[in-house]
């Protein structure tokens, strides 16, 4: 079978089980306890590394914005570069790419692994629905918590990048913000947090999707877990950069 | 017998019946054209060597595999053509202990027991469960480990709590799938004795895979050997120690003391 034509049988197979997952959704009651377990466990789990990465992400961006503007004496401009790269492009994707590192490679090797231990045989033996059992907490938490994880990490980005611009880069606090408060609006919050909504269903699709139909063995299971992480990211990557274009183009 | 198609033993009111079924994988022919009718209230062993598709069969019938081509009769429902629905109310008369028992790390013992119940038992209470649990787990000698991790459980263990919870809504089929494989045969011969005392309990129709063919002698009623794809043999216990088939028994004679046989008597597949 060539490349070419692996990838496409792939890409049916993940649409088959998009739509089995869908049916079973429908046709099930929510299983609300463990979609606020999953939210919980996503969103606290997440959140660490997430502080971390966004705050030293504010840092670079108002050191590089500095740099750049520098030298066409535009330092002024730094709260607006901020803003537009932080709160537009940077705290989505970064968001959606650490919890696809962190929460996705998770249900990947999770439901991988109850695969190969026959674990999601025996729910269909005992008559659950797996994918119902499965995916649809998974989804119902992250959608629950990657937009505010979202507005969490544009609060952290522009917190830090103001520090840096006042203690490290010497720039007036005030006209920073004003900057900021200038060209960012309600509207790119809540654009922020569509693409967060988008990233979300594709992170748990993907996942789940590459757990559910992990190989045998524990290989199989490491190869599922990185297919996850890669192909979850790439296509935030490409749609992120689409849902600019539609949203701000 | 040896194509497969007839049906060599004639079982009165069979609780579940396999009509023509042919499974490939690929080029590699799993089963073909294979009949048989499973005893109800009896225990039924599918023997045969490892790689013959004896899981998959047993998958077939819980409808977790789909056939290329013939039925899967449980009762009246067609596991092959039904709606999901329905299959999904035929797989409540089910149980099934796995290979590996095939029980959730995260849970304690006694909430694997409980987690059919959580789904299908819903109007019971939190202690209704745990009393119903309770009584499955003291079923299989494990009710001390209640609330064990099941990380910290055996093999053997890990199977007695995979067994109390394929009965624990009740079913009338219970499926093993290999119930001795990886156990020593100590624990091979507590988990035999117990499958034996269960099924009298309970009266229960019970269908076990497995290669071990001195479990199968102690504990069947029926045994059938697949090989090459096909039900070579299959009879009552007595009967199958009589069989003519020379595969089935040069499978049979490194464990089994067999009734001479003139070699012009015996067929090959």
């Amino acid at each position: 079978m060539s490349a070419i034509t692996r990838f496409l049988a792939r890409v049916g197979a993940f649409g088959l089980f998009v739509a089995a997952f869908a049916r079973a959704t429908v046709t099930h009651r929510p299983p609300v306890e463990r979609t606020f377990e999953e939210a919980y466990r996503i969103g606290v789990q997440s959140l660490p590394i997430l502080i971390i990465v966004n705050i030293f992400v504010g840092t670079n961006l108002a050191v590089q914005g500095n740099n750049a503007f520098e030298q066409l004496g535009g330092q002024s401009m730094v709260g607006t570069f901020v803003a537009l790269a932080g709160v537009r492009e940077m705290a989505p994707i970064m968001v959606a790419s650490m919890v696809a590192a962190k929460a996705g490679t998770e249900m990947a090797s999770q439901i991988a692994v109850m695969r190969i231990q026959e674990q999601i045989d025996a729910l269909e033996v005992m008559a659950i629905n797996p994918l119902w059992f499965l995916v649809t907490p998974r989804l119902l938490g992250i959608l629950l918590v990657l937009p505010g994880l979202t507005m969490i990490s544009v609060a952290l980005m522009l917190a830090s990048a103001w520090f840096v611009a006042i203690v490290q880069l010497g720039l007036n606090g005030s006209d920073f913000l004003a900057q900021c408060a200038e060209i960012t609006h309600g509207a790119d919050l809540v654009y922020g947090a569509i693409k967060a909504f988008v990233f979300a269903i594709i992170i748990c699709l993907v996942s789940c999707f590459f757990g559910y139909t992990s190989p045998k063995g524990p290989a199989g299971v490491g190869r599922a877990t990185n297919a996850a992480v890669v192909v979850s990211a790439v296509v935030c990557a490409i749609l992120n950069y689409l849902m600019s274009e539609l949203l701000y183009g | 017998m040896a194509d497969g198609a007839p049906r060599a033993l004639h079982i009165d009111d069979p609780i579940i019946r396999l009509d023509n079924l042919s499974k490939r994988f690929g080029s590699l022919v799993v089963f073909e054209n294979l009949s048989m009718d499973i005893a109800r209230g009896k225990t039924t062993t599918i023997l045969g060597p490892s790689g013959t598709g004896k899981s998959v069969l047993i998958k077939h019938i819980v409808g977790l595999l789909a056939p290329d081509d013939g039925s899967v009769w449980v009762e009246d429902v067609n596991m092959v053509t039904a709606p999901e629905r329905v299959k999904l109310q035929v797989r409540t008369k089910f149980g099934m202990l796995f290979q590996h028992g095939a029980l959730f790390d995260s849970l304690t013992a006694g909430e694997n027991v409980e987690f059919p119940m959580k789904y299908h038992r819903r109007s019971w209470s939190a202690a209704k469960r745990r009393e119903v649990a309770m009584e499955k787990l003291r079923l299989v000698e494990l009710e001390s480990f209640y609330d064990a991790p099941t990380a910290s459980l055996s093999g053997g263990q890990r199977k007695r709590v995979g067994l109390a919870r394929a009965i624990a809504l009740e079913p009338e089929v219970v499926l093993f799938d290999e119930p001795n494989s990886g156990l020593d045969p100590l624990t091979s011969a507590t988990i035999d004795d117990l499958i034996r005392r269960m099924q009298r309990q309970l009266g229960i129709t019970f269908i076990i895979i497995s290669h071990d063919i001195v479990q199968a002698m102690h504990i069947s009623d029926y045994i059938g050997m697949l090989f090459g794809g096909t039900l070579l043999e299959y009879a009552a216990v007595d009967d199958f120690l009589h069989t003519r088939h020379r595969t089935v028994r040069a499978f049979l004679q490194r464990n089994v003391d067999l009734p001479e046989m003139d070699d012009s008597e015996l067929i090959d597949p």
